[in-house]
């Protein structure tokens, strides 16, 4: 069962509502704004941030859980990875602090405690604990205009389009993060572009892990190929020098 | 001084401001020393010591894959040599790594946690085989020395071609797969240098360029310690080296112009100028100095090739592992104790480098220390005349005193600053402007909130309403306004001014008038600020200064607005909005502002959020 | 004023301190490895373990010499000692700057203790002083700088003091202060590479000195080769 969150841009009106309830429920303290912060409003103590566009429009950045996530294939030791309910969630015990997912990621959403001798990734998860007891993630559940829901994410593609079928010419037909990068689970339907949410405008629909994915299948042919290869050649060149030195012998 | 000690003094000064920085790293975050972010979360640290690092490494396993597999004998006597920077430039590589890791004592963890389809676990458990191995290749070579571990010496040496094959094997492996690192990042690298063929890029530039480290590190050796090169075997090396670069620059540019970038290489753009300076140095100046064969035999022109294109490749990686790898918008260039680390984990290397070259059978013979010639009179300590031995012992006194030194003074060198806000921007406060409505905009951002100051003076009756906002005065002051104690926008600021208090440009009061005598003089116990300072506190507060923080000027605002409203939006069930952050952040924009955020705006990134982040403030309950 | 004092609490404070504690370590070192090194070319490898722990805690804990030799200037010397020990590290003000800047604490000297231990390293610094240049003996062992040590020492004890206890005016106590810190980081500075350094080396000074006096295996060939008389016994 794959759930998802579906942001509706129209309705939100702002309020920092989610904001505040990801906050209170992660034991976050009060954000301020640090050296090595990228200016979206997301941070190692905000998961989830408000975006304003021109001419009111809100959009709530957090991350997307893709349904192939870069960053849980980029981990080195699985720190992150994905649960059943299709949500990507950060495991600090075994984190070295590569902090290779952060390089991974299309859309730049982990964090790192800069400021700490140690320090930890930090994203969104979803409210994890939340879900597996089959409640909602706190975002959702604080919103006053239902602008941002939880559920299953067959159901909430199938309520995105049902919504911009039934106001023509309201959203930009799209359903952004249906296919974006493989398809992740935060869903969003919007009148406006959400481009600026990825590193490029329009990213592609080819999972990331895909990209390395053929180089690591070649590892262990590879490796057994080079010594395959240089066995073969260190027998071939032993076996010239023992002839040359047969014909030195002979001729001698 | 000998150029030896020169070099050598140089080297001891660089590892001793690394360690002080790497000490305050460990001690404050990674965040107190460089200038790492959450937008270009790699630096430095392995954009030019990690991923070059281990790329010029390479030099081990292809001179010994062309001594053993290939029997070229006449490279056996640069086996050890090539061994050995291959381990160092792994070791050094490694203890990068542990700098720059959050986490480094868990830098062993992919050996329990196996993620087959992650490049970085595969790169580790090469990184950590190969180290192995080298090891084990290198062992032999201080055990013959020493004398120690005979029957280990024979085992290793009996099976070297074990040793040599596996290396091979895990380092094409390796070699290629920290190319496979970047494919994930199809966004983010810049096309010139994005490529699915980079793990291969990645195994036939090491393999070009490795050969020519171990030819550099041999010429190094010779002019330090003044000795004459084997010219032909260099070159004959060298030559081999060229082959590979050919087919390198080959691979290169066809893949640039199967995917149709090649016009991208002239298109003026900062990325393409650093594209040609990389192409020179690694392709052109190497393949012409190697390519005619009497500059290839002068011992200058092999120097300058063999450097060159060692550079060239230490560009190339650290352009695909951080300079090309940037969001755009973001900056990031390293701080000087970023460089310190880079730097100093080199010298580190070079170090052992040079000890090993003079304490153990390099190559055919002992390279020993010049000065150990009789020539050399007895040295003495400057200033206890006391006989200080043989060269060997001087060495030891006068590199550990460099050390020291460089060590303290990259102590005191440290930003303390920067350790201090941990990284929080200082913004003096600025007062809010207006009558009756105030406009507060603390840092002059625009992005300020309305407060209409005359509906607020009845709220909760005419008294209480003054005393809860006004509720001390700087001294000969009446209701001061906020940003006057609470001055600094995210921080708490301490608002007793000891130092002006004892200046004699200040108050210039002595000790004993705030400090009981018999009394421990410290902020406990001192005087309280209001048995000067009578009109300190207003009338009839409540509030009394338990420290002498105040708290950051948004704290401020938000401690005492948002429990007001907050109560207010409870009692009134149909003034819930009042609860919510638009109620205040309605953030009128000046036209102005307009105009310059709309440029701000049209760009893909980076995002910019009109409300401050740290306008959430969340509220116990 | 308030610059300086800033600089010589922050930067100049790291600089010296750095100085002083790898300094020491590297006197520690280079002294046990030198020790190391004669031992190891030494032809009798047998040590006299009991007289040396005998000698260093004698040198450690100077009581018999209460009793025999000077009882007047051992007094002294153990006196100003355990004060020129205890204040600097024990003392509260000291302490408070350590919490506040890297964050670690331990127990401290309560005031009173701290002002009389004070006053008596002083007095007994200056008593020491006095009996050396008096004493015809320890006045013709003497250098420069053992005359100059003292009253190096005494400066940040006298000025902490006036610091600590006495009411003086504003620029005064910053002046006071200012001196404060900067003898205090010129001893830090000047400790490794000084006589005092024997604060870290005097539990080995003993067992140094008794392994340099195991002579290298062939010595007694190679003196008798140098005055040509070779073969000849010894």
């Amino acid at each position: 069962m794959s759930m998802a969150i579906l942001t509706d841009i129209t309705k939100c009106i702002g309020c920092f509502e989610c904001v505040a309830a990801c906050k209170k429920t992660n034991g976050h303290k009060a954000d301020k704004p640090y050296v090595f912060h990228v200016n979206d409003g997301l941070s190692a103590h905000n998961w989830t941030s408000i975006v304003q566009r021109p001419d009111k429009h809100f959009v709530r950045k957090q991350c997307r859980h893709c349904l192939e996530p870069a960053c849980a294939s980029a981990c080195p030791v699985g720190a992150l990875h994905q649960t059943s309910e299709g949500i990507v969630i950060y495991d600090s015990h075994k984190c070295i602090g590569c902090r290779y997912c952060m390089i991974a990621c299309p859309y730049g959403i982990p964090r790192y405690d800069w400021d700490k001798p140690v320090p930890y990734v930090q994203k969104c998860s979803m409210c994890y604990e939340l879900v597996k007891h089959g409640k909602q993630p706190a975002c959702t559940a604080v919103c006053p205009t239902q602008a941002t829901i939880f559920g299953e994410r067959k159901e909430l593609i199938a309520e995105a389009h049902r919504r911009i079928e039934e106001n023509p010419g309201k959203y930009i037909n799209k359903v952004f993060g249906e296919f974006e990068v493989g398809g992740t689970s935060v869903l969003y339907i919007s009148d406006i572009d959400l481009g600026f949410l990825s590193y490029v405008a329009i990213p592609g629909t080819k999972a990331l892990p895909k990209t390395t994915a053929t180089a690591m299948e070649a590892v262990l042919p590879t490796f057994f190929g080079v010594g395959a290869v240089m066995g073969g050649l260190h027998w071939l060149v032993r076996r010239r020098q023992k002839l040359q030195r047969e014909n030195e012998e002979s001729e001698g | 001084m000998n150029r030896l000690d020169v070099f050598k003094s140089v080297l001891w000064t660089l590892t001793g401001l690394a360690v002080a920085t790497a000490i305050t790293r460990f001690i404050f975050g990674l965040g107190a020393v460089s200038n790492l972010s959450d937008s270009t979360p790699w630096g430095i640290w392995k954009g030019l010591n990690v991923v070059p690092g281990i790329a010029l490494a390479a030099g081990g396993f292809v001179v010994t894959a062309v001594i053993y597999v290939l029997k070229r004998e006449e490279f056996h006597r640069y086996a050890k040599v090539a061994v050995l920077i291959a381990f160092l430039g792994y070791l050094s590589a490694a203890t990068a790594l542990v700098v720059e890791l959050g986490l480094p004592w868990l830098v062993w963890q992919p050996v329990i946690y196996w993620q087959f389809h992650s490049a970085l676990f595969e790169v580790s458990w090469c990184v950590m085989l190969y180290l192995g191995v080298l090891l084990l290749e290198f062992l032999p070579v201080p055990l013959e020395e020493t004398g120690w571990f005979a029957g280990l010496r024979r085992f290793l040496t009996k099976y070297k071609l074990v040793l040599v094959f596996l290396g091979i094997m895990i380092s094409s492996l390796h070699q290629s797969s920290l190319g496979t690192l970047f494919l994930i990042t199809p966004e983010k690298l810049h096309p010139l240098w994005y490529s699915a063929l980079l793990p291969i890029e990645f195994l036939v530039s090491a393999i070009a360029v490795g050969p020519l480290v171990v030819i550099l590190g041999v010429l190094v050796i010779c002019y330090m310690y003044r000795k004459e090169a084997d010219r032909k075997t260099l070159s004959k090396l060298a030559y081999l080296g060229f082959i590979v670069i050919v087919i390198y620059g080959v691979i290169r540019f066809v893949g640039l112009g199967v995917n149709g970038k090649l016009p991208m290489i002239f298109d003026g753009s900062w990325q393409s100028t650093v594209f040609l300076i990389e192409i020179a140095l690694m392709l052109v100046i190497p393949i012409v100095l190697l390519g005619i064969r009497k500059l290839r035999y002068s011992q200058a022109g092999l120097a300058v090739a063999c450097f060159s294109a060692v550079i060239g490749l230490g560009l190339d990686r650290a352009n695909i592992a951080g300079v090309m790898l940037q969001v755009p918008g973001s900056q990031y260039y390293p701080t000087i104790y970023e460089v310190f680390v880079s730097l100093g984990i080199v010298a580190g290397a070079i170090i052992v480098f040079l000890f090993c070259v003079e304490h153990f059978k390099i190559w055919d013979v002992k390279w020993k220390d010049p000065r150990e010639r009789p020539e050399y009179c007895p040295q003495f300590g400057l200033g206890s005349d006391v006989w200080l031995g043989s060269p060997g012992v001087t060495e030891r006194v006068k590199y550990s005193l460099v050390f020291a030194l460089s060590f303290a003074l990259g102590f005191a060198l440290m930003p303390q600053d920067r350790i201090e806000s941990k990284g929080v921007e200082e913004i003096t406060v600025q007062k809010a402007r207006g009558g009756d409505t105030l406009f507060i905009d603390g840092n002059l951002d625009a992005f300020g909130t309305l407060f209409d100051h005359a509906r607020h003076v009845d709220s909760l009756g005419q008294k209480q309403s003054c005393i809860k906002c006004h509720h001390m005065n700087v001294p000969l002051d009446k209701e001061s306004g906020c940003w006057e104690c609470h001055s600094s926008m995210y921080t708490a600021n301490d608002i007793f001014r000891h130092d002006w208090h004892a200046s004699p440009n200040g108050a210039t009061i002595a000790c004993d008038i705030c400090h009981k005598p018999e009394q421990e003089r410290q902020k406990a116990s001192a005087k309280e600020c209001r048995d000067c300072h009578i009109d300190l506190y207003a009338d009839s507060t409540a509030d009394t200064l338990d420290t002498y923080l105040a708290v950051s000027y948004v704290d401020a605002m938000h401690i005492l607005c948002v429990d007001c409203h907050r109560g207010r939006a409870v009692a009134d069930t149909t003034r819930v909005a009042l609860a919510q952050c638009p109620a205040c952040h309605t953030g009128p924009q000046p036209d102005y502002l307009k105009a310059e955020m709309a440029d701000e705006l049209s760009r893909p990134a980076p995002n910019h959020v009109m409300m401050p982040p740290a306008v959430l403030q969340v509220k116990e309950e | 004023m308030d610059a300086w004092l800033e600089f010589a609490r922050g930067p100049l404070f790291r600089l010296s301190f750095g100085v002083m504690m790898l300094g020491l370590l590297r006197v520690l070192l280079l002294d046990l490895y030198g020790a190391w090194e004669a031992y190891r070319r030494a032809g009798d490898k047998t040590l006299p373990w009991g007289y040396i722990i005998r000698r260093t805690l004698v040198w450690f804990f100077p009581v018999n010499k209460v009793f025999k030799g000077r009882p007047f200037y051992s007094i002294c010397s153990i006196l100003f000692h355990i004060g020129l020990i205890l204040v600097p590290v024990f003392l509260f003000a000291h302490i408070q700057l350590w919490e506040s800047g890297v964050g670690i604490s331990w127990p401290t000297l309560p005031k009173p203790v701290a002002d009389w231990l004070t006053i008596s390293t002083i007095v007994f610094a200056i008593a020491l002083l006095i009996g050396r240049s008096f004493s015809r003996m320890s006045s013709f062992l003497s250098r420069k700088q053992d005359y100059l040590w003292p009253l190096l020492l005494l400066l940040p004890f006298v000025t902490g003091y006036v610091c600590a206890n006495m009411s003086v005016s504003a620029s005064a106590y910053q002046v006071t202060m200012l001196i404060h810190i900067l003898s205090g980081e010129l001893i830090f500075i000047l400790l490794p590479f000084t006589k005092i350094a024997h604060c870290i080396l005097l539990p080995f000074s003993q067992f140094v000195s008794c392994v340099a006096w195991r002579f290298p295996a062939d010595t007694d060939d190679a003196v008798c080769t140098t005055l040509n008389k070779k073969g000849a016994p010894v």
